[in-house]
């Protein structure tokens, strides 16, 4: 796969540590303005109330959950790449997997957010703890917001461990070339890393169990997510093929997410050499078959309500397909099944802006099935009376901004002052390889 | 001074400072300094008095707590309303709390009004009158509302002091057809009340008597004592006119015919019914005109000039030929046009011709609206004044420049130099405006009188709470300025009190200790006595019938202001809770659409919510369209009410006013006014607005919410056991041990100890006057949001009735209160992270707001979509948080709320069976919903008693549970809504 030497595997990432250029701080200091926006609009609808926001009833849900959503769903295929596809021994996935678990982490904080912004009372969010107090009061673990609680807390605090784990090595490698405040900072940061024998053994083996621990929660935390719908009863949410569509999804969209970073990373850090065109096209391989899950649960979906003979369900879907969002549902086809099956192609495939392009449609694609379901549901559902509409208003833009800044605020952070691409794991390559 | 000295010195005073720096202000609980000896804090106190919203005359009783109204309620002794009210009647308070209310005289000075002093202000008026007075005969004038006897009688005696003739009542509505109708063939100058509830066919012309037409509230229960399904047997009421208003959309049968074209058909049946050999008893003379007038209109020619259906027509005249007992009810006052005359003396004449005997009609027992003036009289007054035929003119809570048009020149008269005009009102309204004096009076809740809806029934008026302002009584005021010496009395109770006396009303004070304690003085017989027959039936064709019919001209679009049941002629404008409650037919808050019929608005390529300008020769107003099917194409329709220049901040710049399209002539036959006219135009103006409607789609598409059913299939005992899980096919199921079935429940059933409460609503009593709704914004301190908020899907209504046309035939409107099932297997209980919806042991579905952290996640999963979200903290302006019932949390923003089933009211019962040691009784705990339904659509109770109302009305055959296919086991029973045809 790769025909560089250990030396050169070190030196092409430690160089990407270096001091940065202005326009970097330039780009650190505009995502921070849209975070402090963000936080701004946030601080705004804590004391006004969150009905600045579009929410209503009979549609209570918003942006806040769609973005939701989408983040658990970018922050999938991290674990899926780091874990799954490590178990696998897909040698490929070596490149890509320490970005794409930070962008797991990162995304997942992203996501984390939003339950919270979502909140009509966010100072009363630790009703939710299961604190014995004198409150007497616990709570209701039947509630999938509970089982989501615990679902994306768990995934949190294991992909944040997964990810310091595969980092170890490559810390000790940076503390051992630098010198100063940095020499220090790593030091601390490398758990007193030596590379002796022993601890190699115990890292290969803790990172094996941990890939093994982080599996199932692949599998589990966007389940979990897709049951705050599949557990309620509105029509176009109540189906059981809910978990394992959310799962494709989440699967779809993260891999797209990691193409969309991939690509100029890769070309602004050099790293062509490293992740080479042969990684991001298995990376567009594997999109072709998540699109086509994708796209089969879509298919089934529509399949389901006309065979149930439920007349709610399907005056639901009828709506879906005509009614007032019909463009989100042709949003999500095209964006989401169409376009990635160019993939097909090897010559899209191989190339840098289909790929670049392609990316990007699906990210925006997979927002709009979130919309879809999530808004589409309950405007429409069992009390024709009771319809209506649905449109986010200044204060969901500003916080949907501030989250994307935040999101790519900690990814610029990350590339410059941690190795961007695991050093230990492309070694292994190359003596598999060599 | 030592050291230890200023130690214990400096501690001492640090300490003292710090204590004097309490974080917070001191709080109140309560503002009274002494308490009066028999007040109880926490406990209600209620006063029996009479409502004044309209000229109707219910009997209310209002709850005190602390010496604050909080709640109105209508008085279950009153005869007239027996203890119901409409949603006016509810939202009275709203006008003693309104922030707008004007707490000082003010005096129209160069640069506008001043506050003056009370004291002043009386002087003012009593040195204005008298000056007046002394400069000749008739220089003092005085408009009012309709008030009672003793006002009158006072208002009499002042004005007679004063050298001036009587007051004249002015009603916006005044029913000057139906009284010349009724003089003409009953002999009656005035206004007759019917006995409707023993009507078997009921026909009205467009009367809207369950809104606004004499006295809605008892037409409610009347209507509904003679309409509402018992076993298998339901009376028939028959529409015939241009448009479905609330009444009109509770007809079995809507026959729309042209506007105007009523008189044409009420002839034609009168023909009918004679060729059918009814109306043999009449004098012979009578009969002969009677066939001779009639002669131009046979068959052919009513249902040409009507547009009638000619299926509908018969069966018209076969279901009024065989009836027993049928009542004619003529036009409705906001359709009312040259033809109105005609049309009521043909009904009342039809009356005539069916009924011998007139057995419906109660000659004796009239309407106290009846006093008011006739347009022509009114429009008289202006034009003296106008002319300087007055120095002085007294308005009594009139309003006459918003509801006169504006060609009427009523504007113009008070704006005369040379005249002085005191407005005696709370309000700034668009005649005070033009007053030179405006001198508040107190509200009918803060004071002294009497009034007599019906004119055998004396009903009491007494201050139900401490006043506000120093606003005096406005007898006492009259007793004050009105007499040069002594007066008759002290102040105006005690004239009061005498004059009962000496009427005979009451003998001692005993009976005036009673009458204030049960809320009047009433037959004692009941609701109703032996009415009188009638004074001299005609002998002859009345004159006016001979006027040929003039057809409105078929070229240009017709165009009728009717009364709105929620804002009346515009006197409910100011009240919040009017404006947030949705129009039963449109579903629009807040607004005034203009509304027309689908091809009126295809054919100008106009559609709902396009803003329109609508032009008369009188005016022309801005309107937004509503598109609907209850209207007959060619004919627009507006509700009055809207369109305030001034009247409070929830009045202003809100909607239009219709009133003031109409025309400024008045019919030479009754001295009536015309408020449908025969010719306006209609522009696109480009523009849109966001309608403020409350509903989503206008049809349940097949959904079982409001399920309906026939005689026919009743007769045959129902349809058979429901044994599927489909939504057609879903047994009912009970919200009890006895629902829990293995085979579709996963968790076990609640258990209940003693009390499982639960309510059935049953369709076919509901008249959708939203009476309920008002109550309940009135009970549960319920936000107002406004109109903005409402276009974002924001009110917060607890109850809303739901409106639906039926998808076979659009023309047939039907209502469903919908509220929180407070099910068995609730949906939002299972979904709270927190349980903040929590289901009691007596199976209510309670939200507790401090446990709420507002995820929303109960309304996402809500099948009915009942729940509603503080989305911010909504406000009361100050004194309008006075009102708010101290039982009932005030909710802050960020938490879910719903129906409670009025807890509070539970909590209070059970209190007292317990300090009494016995269970809840039947009956005892009514919801304010139920408490006020003015059909008793709407039964609450305890559904473990097997013998309660509410239990038993679960084995009705008609008894069914909203999308009860969900298994969600519905407490709230839904009995179907019976049609007389599908």
């Amino acid at each position: 796969m790769t025909n560089l030497t250990f030396a050169q595997i070190d030196q092409t990432v430690l160089n990407t540590l270096e001091r940065p250029r202005p326009r970097y701080w330039l780009f650190v200091a505009l995502m921070l303005c849209g975070v402090l926006l963000g936080a701004a609009a946030w601080t705004y609808q804590i004391f006004t109330g969150i009905g600045v926001g579009g929410q209503n009833i009979p549609v209570a849900w918003g942006t806040y959950l769609i973005n939701f959503v989408f983040w658990v769903g970018i922050a999938h295929s991290g674990t899926l790449i780091s874990a799954i596809l490590h178990l696998f021994r897909a040698g490929w996935r070596n490149p890509i997997a320490r970005a794409a678990e930070t962008m797991t982490v990162f995304a997942v904080c992203c996501a984390g957010l939003f339950p919270f912004i979502h909140l009509g009372r966010v100072w009363q969010v630790y009703y939710m703890l299961p604190i014995p107090t004198q409150r007497l009061l616990w709570p209701n673990f039947l509630s999938p917001l509970m089982f989501d609680v615990v679902a994306i807390s768990t995934y949190l605090t294991v992909s944040s461990l997964f990810w310091y784990t595969g980092l170890v090595p490559d810390l000790a490698v940076v503390r051992d070339r630098s010198t100063g405040l940095r020499y220090k900072i790593f030091r601390v940061l490398s758990l007193g890393w030596t590379g002796t024998h022993h601890q190699w053994l115990n890292y290969s083996r803790g990172y094996l169990f941990f890939a093994a621990l982080a599996t199932p929660l692949v599998i589990s935390v966007h389940s979990v997510v897709s049951w705050d719908f599949a557990l309620a009863l509105v029509p176009g949410w109540h189906t059981t093929i809910f978990a394992p569509y959310f799962v494709a999804g989440a699967i779809h969209s993260g891999l797209a997410m990691v193409l969309t970073l991939m690509i100029p990373l890769r070309r602004i850090f050099r790293y062509e050499a490293i992740i080479t065109l042969n990684v991001l096209e298995n990376v567009a391989k594997t999109m072709v078959l998540t699109g086509l899950i994708v796209g089969l649960a879509y298919g089934t979906e529509y399949f389901i309500a006309w065979y149930s003979h439920n007349a709610v369900e399907w005056e639901s879907f009828r709506w879906r397909a005509l009614g007032e969002y019909a463009y989100g549902l042709y949003f999500m086809i095209i964006c989401n099944v169409l376009l990635p099956s160019l993939f097909l192609f090897k010559k899209v495939r191989r190339s840098i802006p289909w790929l670049f392009a392609l990316s990007l449609v699906v990210n925006f694609g997979m927002w709009w099935e979130r919309f879809v379901i999530i808004v589409g549901g309950v405007a429409h559902d069992f009390a024709p009376h009771a319809w209506g509409f649905y449109a986010p208003r200044l204060v969901e833009y500003c916080v949907m901004v501030g989250s994307f800044s935040l999101f790519f605020f900690l990814f610029l952070l990350f590339c410059k002052h941690l190795p961007s691409v695991s050093m230990t794991e492309m070694k292994e390559t190359a003596h598999h390889a060599g | 001074m030592n050291r230890r000295t200023f130690l214990k010195l400096a501690s001492l005073s640090s300490v003292s400072f710090a204590a004097g720096c309490s974080p917070e202000s001191p709080k109140h609980l309560y503002s009274l300094v002494q308490a009066p000896d028999n007040m109880v804090t926490g406990k209600a106190t209620w006063y029996a008095s009479t409502c004044r919203e309209c000229p109707a005359g219910c009997g209310v009783i209002a709850r005190n707590r602390e010496s604050r109204a909080v709640k109105l309620e209508g008085n279950p002794l009153h005869p007239l309303n027996r203890g119901k009210l409409c949603m006016r009647g509810q939202a009275a308070l709203q006008a003693v709390y309104h922030p707008d209310r004007l707490r000082s005289p003010l005096l129209r000075e160069k640069d506008g009004f001043t506050p003056i002093g009370f004291e002043q202000a009386r002087a003012l008026l009593k040195e204005k009158a008298w000056a007046a007075a002394r400069k000749g005969p008739d220089r003092v004038r005085l408009l009012t509302e309709t008030v009672g006897e003793s006002q009158t009688a006072l208002f009499q005696t002042a004005l007679r002091n004063w050298n001036s003739r009587p007051p004249l009542v002015y009603e916006p509505y005044a029913y000057e057809a139906l009284k010349t109708a009724n003089r003409e063939v009953f002999g009656v100058d005035g206004l007759v009340s019917y006995r409707m509830d023993r009507a078997d066919v009921l026909l009205s012309f467009g009367a809207e008597f369950l809104e606004t037409w004499l006295s809605p509230v008892e037409y409610a229960w009347k209507f509904k004592a003679m309409h509402a399904a018992a076993g298998t047997h339901k009376g028939l009421f028959f529409l015939v006119g241009p448009l479905q208003t609330l009444t009109g959309a509770n007809a079995d049968y809507w026959l729309g015919c042209a506007p105007g074209s009523e008189a044409v058909v009420a002839l034609g049946l009168v023909r009918r019914m004679l060729d059918l050999h009814r109306g043999r008893h009449l004098a012979p003379a009578l009969r002969q005109a009677l066939l001779q007038a009639t002669d131009g209109h046979s068959q052919e020619t009513v249902l040409k000039l009507s547009g009638i259906p000619l299926d509908g027509y018969e069966r018209l005249v076969g279901r009024l030929a065989e009836a027993k007992l049928p009542l004619v009810l003529g036009c409705g006052s906001g359709l009312s046009d040259e033809n109105g005359l005609r049309t009521n003396l043909a009904a009342n004449l039809l009356n005539l011709v069916l009924d011998p005997e007139l057995k419906l009609i109660d000659t004796a027992r009239r309407h106290r609206v009846e006093t008011a003036g006739r347009r022509v009289e009114v429009l008289e007054l202006f034009k003296t004044i106008a002319a300087g035929g007055a120095d002085l003119l007294l308005l009594n809570n009139v309003n006459p420049v918003f509801s006169l048009p504006p060609e009427n020149g009523a504007a113009s008269a008070l704006d005369r130099p040379d005249l002085f005009v005191v407005s005696l009102t709370s309000f700034l309204d668009e005649t005070a405006q033009r007053a030179d004096l405006i001198l508040p009076v107190k509200l009918p809740l803060e004071t002294w009188d009497d009034y007599c809806g019906w004119s055998d029934v004396v009903s009491m008026i007494q201050p139900a709470m401490g006043a506000l302002s120093q606003a005096p009584h406005l007898g006492d005021l009259f007793l004050e300025a009105g007499f040069e010496g002594e007066p008759p009395a002290p102040d105006f109770k005690a004239y009061l009190a005498r004059r009962l006396q000496t009427q005979g009303r009451i003998r001692d004070e005993l009976e005036w200790l009673r009458a204030l304690q049960q809320g009047g003085v009433f037959p004692p017989t009941g609701p109703t006595i032996a009415g009188a027959a009638p004074l001299s039936l005609a002998q002859q064709l009345p004159a006016a019938l001979a006027t040929p019919y003039s057809p409105p001209s078929a070229a240009g679009l017709a165009f009728a202001a009717v009364p709105s049941v929620r804002l009346f002629d515009g006197r409910g404008a100011n009240k919040p809770w009017l404006c947030e409650i949705p129009d039963p037919i449109s579903r629009v808050a807040w607004q005034s659409p203009v509304r027309m019929h689908p091809d009126t608005a295809g054919a100008r390529g106009l559609q709902s919510a396009d803003i329109v300008t609508v032009r008369s020769h009188g005016g022309s107003l801005e309107a937004p369209v509503f598109v609907t099917e209850v209207v007959r194409p060619g004919l627009l329709v507006m509700e009055t009410g809207q369109g305030h220049g001034a009247y409070g901040r929830y009045a202003e710049k809100v909607g239009a006013n219709p009133f003031a399209l109409l025309s400024a002539a008045t019919h030479p036959g009754c001295g009536g006014p015309s408020s449908l006219l025969a010719e306006v135009t209609l522009e696109s103006t480009g523009r849109r607005l966001k309608l403020a409607n409350t509903d989503g789609s206008r049809t349940q598409h097949g959904r079982a919410f409001i399920l309906t059913t026939t005689p026919a299939e009743l007769l045959k005992g129902g349809p058979p056991a429901k044994t599927g899980l489909t939504m057609d096919n879903f047994p009912l199921t009970l919200p009890l041990p006895e629902g829990y079935d293995p085979k579709r429940d996963f968790y076990p059933p609640h258990d209940h100890d003693h009390y499982r409460w639960g309510m059935a609503v049953d369709l076919d009593r509901c008249i959708g006057c939203g009476a309920c709704a008002a109550a309940c914004y009135a009970e549960n301190n319920i936000g107002i949001v406004g109109e903005t908020r409402i276009t974002q899907g924001r009110e917060m209504a607890w109850l809303e009735i739901v409106r639906y046309h039926d998808e076979r035939r659009m023309q047939r409107v039907m209502f469903m209160p919908m509220l929180c099932q407070h099910c068995d297997n609730a949906p939002c209980e299972s979904v709270c992270p927190v349980y903040a919806p929590h289901h009691s042991a007596e199976g209510l579905n309670n939200q507790i707001y401090n446990r709420c952290i507002g995820t929303r996640f109960c309304s996402q999963n809500c099948p009915y979509k009942v729940r509603r979200f503080n989305w911010f903290d909504w406000e009361w302006p100050e004194p309008l948080n006075l009102q708010l019932n101290p039982d009932v949390t005030v909710r802050s923003k960020g938490v879910m709320e719903k129906c409670s089933f009025c807890i509070q009211r539970i909590k209070e019962a059970r209190t007292r069976a317990k300090n009494e040691n016995r269970p809840i009784r039947e009956g005892e705990v009514l919801p304010a919903c139920v408490q006020t339904c003015p059909t008793d659509a709407l039964v609450f109770g305890n559904l473990m008693d097997k013998d309660s109302r509410v239990r038993r009305l679960c084995d009705d055959p008609r008894a069914y549970q909203a999308m009860g296919y969900l298994n969600t086991k519905p407490a709230v029973i839904y009995l179907k809504k019976v049609l007389h045809e599908v």
